[in-house]
């Protein structure tokens, strides 16, 4: 997450006030962009991972784990290093292995107790560059360490289990209720001091006219009470007019209740973003990864804990949907609209609902036939010389409100920054996210970011996963690979990816056959790289065979199937492909051994030899001898499971030790 | 006669016939596939079954040889220019076929894929000698000398004949149309007593993926000695057997070769495959696979010339 300027920010009623007018410079900000960057070329695959940490503080004594919020200090102290390095001064030993690799990058995120740590410089797609990103990332790792307290570690769990919990789980302590965040559970401490972090949480607060609200499903086991209710809430509190939510039902029972952002934008994820040759393929590859952002979040799954209680489902992603919720009564559809301008289906955060290449295989029952967008916007960009399918993409992402405004940003307009257009932007949280050229810079181009992973314990499992998605980004362009489906059916898989686990006991809606059925002996390249049909084509008719029902192109499969090909053949699967790819290109040995491992990985991981992070953490609350079997997970069990993903995450599960079952498979 | 069989680019042609079934380790199963599924779009182009073309309509008799199918005219080559790409030629020498040939062959194999990528050169050819077997468990290279073919006999491989057949690829290397020589398959000893023999050095020693983490150390020691890149492979030893080619090409394949020698179903005589080349163009700063396909060469007939 990128800081902005530091400026006057503007509550919520005044903010509303110039939403209009954000939008609209915002638009002519993208229209700039895009006059100057569509017939951008050749730019190579760059691409780079964003891997996120808890600041966990362990106390030996009191055998307790607890959220560390000196993400100040740290970063401080982290950005004094590094620019001594650039200037090349640093007193650091600069470890030999990485000689030549630029200093790791590191950045403040939404929660106090949290770090982003990208690489220096990004990847390549030179197989030599594919070797250094578990090395890097073990050494991002490193260097944190090093810029905390001797006691505090970087963990990279996807949310604390006791964050929001009665007990002194932060430190230093601050007791909850702030004005920002009125949350009973979480203080306004919990949030980066930075004035865009309140700001976002309070006015997400002001606009939706009540606090967030998350509902995650408690896990019942044998001793947990029928019905469960969520015995953390106080419903006797009268600090501020958002105390009356739970009196008015916010908190369900048989789920755990939480009500801030920091519960959702807590939590930590590993995302990857590629840089395209053109926007051509931008396009392309937003469209074709989109589909795989479920399997991959089911695939992942890492979130089984939630405010010191076991949860029934696996993954972070609806909590951050919801924590992050801004629509109002109307907009749910909870009341008829007065106000608004529409019903909205889906949060600002949640899977996305537009397809926006211009790919003659993109039929028209792919696209979500409800999608909502803003005609004026849409409009003025399509006046501006952009294309239906994009113009309908961002008259999408425009329908929402800017949360974030500085007064002093609304003086005068600048076609030459992107302030405006990136306020409605960034705050579009979907699974993928479409990323034009920054303004002012000539080296950087089309990119995707791929969204939706669940960020690992161990550093060997993020490089996997990082690098796998590589891959396959690899492998769609080389095969001209084709994962269409209704995008209403990966909003539907989405939902199924939170299941308890999913990724072994759901199956998912995906393309049968993922070739694409023009063989390219029917297409001529023009010149202009375009294909179009040729007439001298030696296998004589270039009539495309009758498309059938879009309904019957795909069906459910599981993640075994997906990831490693249907057993009767009727779906190659990723791995495979991925390998088909590699049998194409020149690979040399070291690397060809580093990558199957970590094909290894995802691959025991589909098939179930392998464990999830979320079936790991299960286990090990399940069989801690001071677990009751109710569900609730104490300060006992956090302290040593905090422990021993430290441990897991130098040891990787090797000689038996910690996390074998989800790293290795066997003592 | 010469028959020249071809794939065309597999990348998007070849669909489901590039992927390896889950189960078979090695295997030559891309190759075959992606032929069979070629000559079946060209023999087939319309989904309609009876609407089968006739050989003469889809297939193209040259001055030297018969192309199965015609090679494209029109193909349009590589969409960027030529700079953005590593292209690599794997040259497979099949085992029973007179070393004195490869001359010939390397040179006839080079210009098809040349003509089909539009290109005048090359940066990487690697060859595959018959007979080599990489064996990492003892690090010494075993001689499949008695491995049988079809026609029953078999000469090994032995090493002046590869002495012999490098000396050409060299001279290919300096014309330019060459920028590096690689072999496979090649073990720490075996590379040690060919690299005295080489003005050219082999740039490349291409091993079998399947042993590639069982890599011995004196190979990998030797290699980076040398400078020499381990690359990996997944590539079949002998990859167009006698049979297999009948069997593609018979009545109940492309149906242009009669069933068995003397039957009368089609084009009378003996076949004898006689080099594979493989070929692939990749953009290199975006690791795209934009090209990949397959040429063989069989000898038929009549023309089938006797062992020397």
């Amino acid at each position: 997450m990128g800081l902005l300027a530091l400026g006057t920010a503007l509550d919520w009623p005044d903010a509303k006030l110039r939403a209009d007018q954000v939008r609209k410079w915002g638009i002519e900000q993208l229209l700039a962009i895009w006059g100057r960057a569509k017939g951008k070329e050749r730019d190579v695959l760059l691409w780079g991972d964003e891997v996120e940490y808890l600041v966990v503080a362990v106390d030996e004594e009191a055998k307790k784990a607890r959220l560390s919020l000196a993400q100040a200090e740290i970063l401080k102290s982290l950005a004094k290093d590094e620019a001594l390095w650039n200037s090349g001064t640093s007193p650091v030993s600069q470890n030999k292995e990485h000689d030549g690799e630029a200093p790791p990058h590191f950045v403040p995120e939404f929660g106090r107790f949290m770090l982003e740590a990208t690489p220096g410089r990004p990847w390549g797609i030179h197989f030599k560059d594919l070797l250094k990103v578990e090395s890097n990332m073990k050494w991002r790792r490193e260097i944190a360490k090093t810029h905390m307290a001797p006691n505090e570690y970087p963990i990279t769990l996807t949310t604390f289990p006791r964050l929001g919990t009665k007990g002194d789980y932060i430190q230093p302590y601050y007791p909850p209720s702030g004005p920002a965040l009125r949350s009973q559970f979480v203080p306004d401490e919990i949030a980066n001091p930075h004035i865009r972090f309140p700001t976002l949480a309070g006015n997400i607060r002001s606009r939706r006219g009540r606090k967030v609200e998350l509902n995650v499903p408690v896990f019942k086991d044998k001793n947990t009470p029928q019905p469960f209710k969520d015995p953390t809430v106080n419903y006797d509190l009268h600090q501020w007019p958002e105390d009356d939510d739970v009196r008015n039902g916010a908190a369900k029972d048989d789920h755990v209740y939480m009500d801030a952002m920091a519960f959702g934008m807590g939590s930590c994820c590993l995302q990857i973003t590629f840089q395209a040759k053109n926007i051509t393929e931008g396009r392309t590859l937003y469209d074709q990864l989109s589909p795989l952002g479920p399997i991959l979040l089911a695939l992942t799954a890492a979130t089984p804990i939630y405010k010191g209680f076991m949860v029934d489902t696996d993954v972070r992603w609806n909590q951050i949907g919801n924590a992050v919720d801004d629509r109002t009564r109307e907009e749910l559809g909870e009341l008829p609209l007065k106000n608004d301008r529409w019903r909205i289906p889906k949060s600002r955060y949640a899977s996305n609902s537009t397809y926006i290449s211009q790919d003659p295989r993109l039929r028209k029952e792919y696209l979500d036939p409800d999608l909502v967008v803003d005609e004026d916007i849409k409009k003025r960009l399509i006046e501006g010389g952009m294309d239906d399918l994009l113009a309908t993409h961002f008259a999408h992402l425009f329908i929402r409100d800017p949360l974030v405004i500085f007064s002093e940003d609304l003086e005068e307009l600048d076609l030459n920054k992107a302030d405006h257009f990136e306020n409605l932007q960034s705050t579009n949280w979907q699974h993928m996210r479409f990323k034009p050229p920054p303004p002012g810079t000539s080296d950087i181009g089309w990119r995707v970011e791929f969204r939706s992973m669940e960020i690992q314990m161990t550093d060997f499992e993020n490089a996997a996963f990082s690098i796998f998605i590589v891959l396959v980004t690899r492998a769609i362009l080389s095969f001209d690979l084709n994962f269409y489906i209704p995008i209403q059916r990966t909003t539907e898989n989405m939902e199924t990816a939170h299941a308890r686990n999913a990724v072994l006991d759901r199956k998912f809606y995906f393309r049968k056959d993922p070739f694409s059925r023009i063989p390219r002996r029917q297409q001529r390249q023009t010149p202009n790289g375009t294909r179009a049909p040729s007439a001298a084509s030696s296998s004589g008719s270039s009539t495309p065979p009758p498309l059938g029902p879009v309904e019957s192109e795909y069906g459910l499969m599981s993640i075994a199937d997906i990831i490693n090909g249907a057993e009767d053949g009727s779906f190659p699967g990723l791995i495979p492909l991925v390998e088909s790819y590699l049998n194409s290109v020149n690979v040399d040995v070291e690397t060809r051994c580093f990558l199957a491992r970590y094909l290894d990985l995802i691959r025991r991981r589909a098939n179930g030899t392998l464990w999830t992070g979320a079936k790991w953490i299960r286990e090990f609350v399940a069989s801690h001898p001071a677990y009751k079997h109710d569900s609730v997970v104490s300060d006992e069990i956090c302290y040593d499971l905090v422990k021993a993903v430290d441990e897991m995450s130098v040891k990787e599960g090797k000689n038996g030790s910690v996390g074998w079952e989800l790293l290795r498979g066997r003592k | 006669m010469k028959l020249i069989l071809s794939t065309s680019n597999i990348m998007t042609v070849g669909g489901p016939s590039v992927i390896r079934p889950v189960t078979t380790a090695k295997s030559n199963v891309e190759l075959i596939n992606s032929l069979r599924s070629n000559f079946q779009a060209s023999q087939q182009p319309t989904a309609d079954p009876t609407d089968r073309r006739p050989a003469a309509a889809w297939t193209h008799q040259g001055p030297d040889a018969l192309y199965i199918p015609a090679l494209d005219p029109s193909s349009p080559g590589l969409a960027e220019e030529r700079a953005e790409y590593d292209i690599t030629v794997k040259l497979f020498y099949l085992p029973g076929i007179p070393a004195s040939r490869r001359c010939a062959h390397t040179r006839e194999a080079i210009d098809l894929v040349l003509k089909e990528l539009r290109v005048d050169s090359i940066d990487l050819l690697i060859v595959s000698f018959p007979g080599i077997l990489f064996d990492a468990e003892d690090d010494s290279d075993e001689e499949e000398d008695t491995r049988s073919s079809d026609n029953g006999s078999e000469e090994p491989d032995d090493f002046d004949s590869m002495i012999q057949t490098w000396r050409a690829l060299e001279a290919l290397q300096e014309k330019g149309m060459i920028a590096q020589l690689g072999v496979a398959e090649f073990g720490s000893d075996r590379l040690a007593r060919f690299l005295p023999h080489t003005r050219v050095k082999p740039s490349v020693d291409q091993i079998n993926l399947k042993d590639c983490c069982v890599v011995p150390k004196s190979l990998i020691l030797y290699a980076r000695q040398e400078k020499i890149q381990l690359l990996t492979h997944n590539d079949c030893n002998d990859i167009l057997p006698v049979g297999t080619t009948r069997e593609l090409l018979g009545p109940a394949g492309a149906g242009i070769l009669a069933s068995t020698s003397n039957a009368k179903d089609g084009i009378e005589g003996d076949v004898e495959p006689q080099w594979v080349v493989k070929y692939t163009a990749v953009v290199k700063d975006r690791g795209v696979v934009e090209n990949k396909g397959y040429f063989a060469l069989a000898d038929m007939g009549s023309c089938v010339k006797p062992r020397e």
